[in-house]
């Protein structure tokens, strides 16, 4: 080889990328060409160079324990899910059932087995939900990680959610005393994109959140516990909501109420 | 339908990594190239963030003993080109890597400044210059330099995680060398502009 080495066999030389045939022709040119043997130096310092400088940005920790959380709650849903998939099965079963009931002439009865088959279904799922949001409420405590944002302002929380969201939803000007909104998280629940809105109530931290109205999950939720936390959730034509604390029951009431009194312009249903 | 790189490999054997351990040793390196595409902490974060979502959504399809590093780095790449600002910076440079690209023909050997080591010895010991002169490099030309030699990443895997032809790589990773070298001691004073 008497010409010079193109800079794509350079390139490759110190990139390890030729093959031996070639790396041989390309040894056998540097042993008798200054120019080329230079250049060749030239580009594998450039090399070492850019790795050195390239490797520039480190993630901080709160992100590493952040996304771990984000695997094991996906990972929760997961179960959930396949737990969800076998109570189907079992609520299917059910129906066959009530059809064959309905073959022998029970007709009435079996119409109210589809029913409640049906509510049955629905409040399993609602079930989930709610001990996927608590899950979430739980490793949000764990990760103590800020918000992606913070701030007490509902004028720069709501807007933050712009183009994240494939929803609105309104946030209340007035809250309860000793209640204070400490900012927002994007998150997934139940398989949907949801906005986790965190509240403080003393010193007892609430998630909130607030997803799309999805029909399986449409169940009016009333105050109940589960593990020592309270969940109070509601739905309105368009949106639904499920709130986790451990605060005092009706302190967490009292701030659910206004916010579904900020979707709604009413008050909250007490039944 | 030709399968994917990360797909024709078969299977080690039946037992399944958790997505936990090959993906978080990762974030590192998604981290890095996720600031270094989007520039700032708070996109890279949640780049880095929906691109996990993506691949552990997604990694039921994922075979097991294929190659996880290239797999998630483009689907980080790819949510990186959906978002605002990827779309932007996409748009920006498109025509002008068209248009100087010509196919796989490669770099022209004229506008290869040769120096000599001596004096890149000396410009190349300023990590802030190089920096600088990385910044400035076009986002698909810096790509390639940050997965060749930061990541250590074979032309063929590059190609895979960026979806073009080996020869486009190798034209890129010259051009982007080519470019660096010549920010470097074109302006080898200019320490850190904007790191």
């Amino acid at each position: 080889m008497s010409e010079h080495l193109s800079s794509l066999q350079l390139n490759a030389l110190v990139d390890g990328e030729l093959a031996r045939e070639q790396l041989a022709i390309v040894q056998e040119h540097l042993t008798e060409c200054a120019a080329c043997t230079s250049e060749a130096l030239a580009q594998s310092l450039l090399k070492a160079a850019t790795k050195k400088a390239g490797l520039r940005f480190t993630p901080t920790d709160a992100l590493e324990v952040r996304l771990a959380a984000v695997v094991r709650r996906e990972a929760g849903a997961d179960r959930r899910t396949a737990r969800e998939d076998g109570g189907r099965a079992w609520i299917s079963f059910v129906g066959v059932a009530a059809a064959l009931l309905l073959v022998v002439g029970i007709g009435g009865m079996a119409l109210w087995g589809r029913h409640q088959a049906g509510v049955n279904l629905a409040l399993a799922n609602r079930a989930a939900l709610e001990t996927e949001a608590i899950d979430q409420h739980i490793a949000t405590l764990a990760a103590n990680t800020e918000p992606q944002v913070i701030s007490t302002d509902r004028h720069t929380v709501k807007p933050w959610f712009q183009g994240k969201l494939p929803f609105s939803f309104n946030l209340p000007e007035n809250l309860p005393a000793d209640t204070k909104l400490e900012g927002a998280d994007l998150t997934y629940i139940h398989g949907q994109p949801a906005a986790l809105l965190i509240y403080s109530i003393g010193k007892h931290r609430v998630s909130v959140f607030v997803m799309q109205r999805a029909v399986e999950t449409a169940v009016p939720v009333k105050l109940s516990d589960h593990t020592g936390f309270h969940v109070i959730g509601f739905i309105t034509r368009d949106l639904n909501a499920i709130a986790v604390s451990d605060v005092d029951p009706g302190r967490l009431a009292g701030l659910v109420g206004m916010i579904f009194q900020a979707q709604s312009g009413v008050d909250l249903p007490t039944k | 339908m030709t399968p994917l790189p990360w797909k024709r490999m078969a299977p080690t054997g039946p037992q399944t990594p958790a997505f936990e351990d090959l993906a978080i040793p990762l974030v590192p390196s998604l981290y890095n190239l996720a600031f270094w595409l989007s520039r700032n902490a708070a996109d890279a974060e949640d780049l880095v963030q929906e691109s996990f979502l993506k691949a552990l959504r997604g990694f039921a399809s994922f075979e097991p003993g294929s190659n996880f590093k290239a797999w998630i780095f483009r689907i980080l790449r790819n949510t990186y080109l959906t978002s605002v600002t990827g779309l932007a910076r996409t748009r920006t440079v498109a025509l002008e890597d068209e248009m100087s690209e010509g196919g796989d023909a490669g770099y022209p050997e004229a506008a290869i400044d040769r120096q000599t080591p001596e004096m890149n010895l000396l410009v190349l010991s300023d990590r802030a210059a190089i920096e600088a002169a990385m910044e400035k490099l076009a986002a698909p030309l810096l790509e390639v330099i940050l997965l060749c030699d930061v990541e250590e990443m074979k032309y063929k895997e590059i190609a895979t995680i960026l979806e073009i032809p080996i020869g486009t790589v190798m034209s890129r990773i010259a051009r982007g060398r080519a470019a660096l070298r010549e920010l470097l001691t074109a302006e080898p004073t200019q320490k850190g502009v904007r790191g």
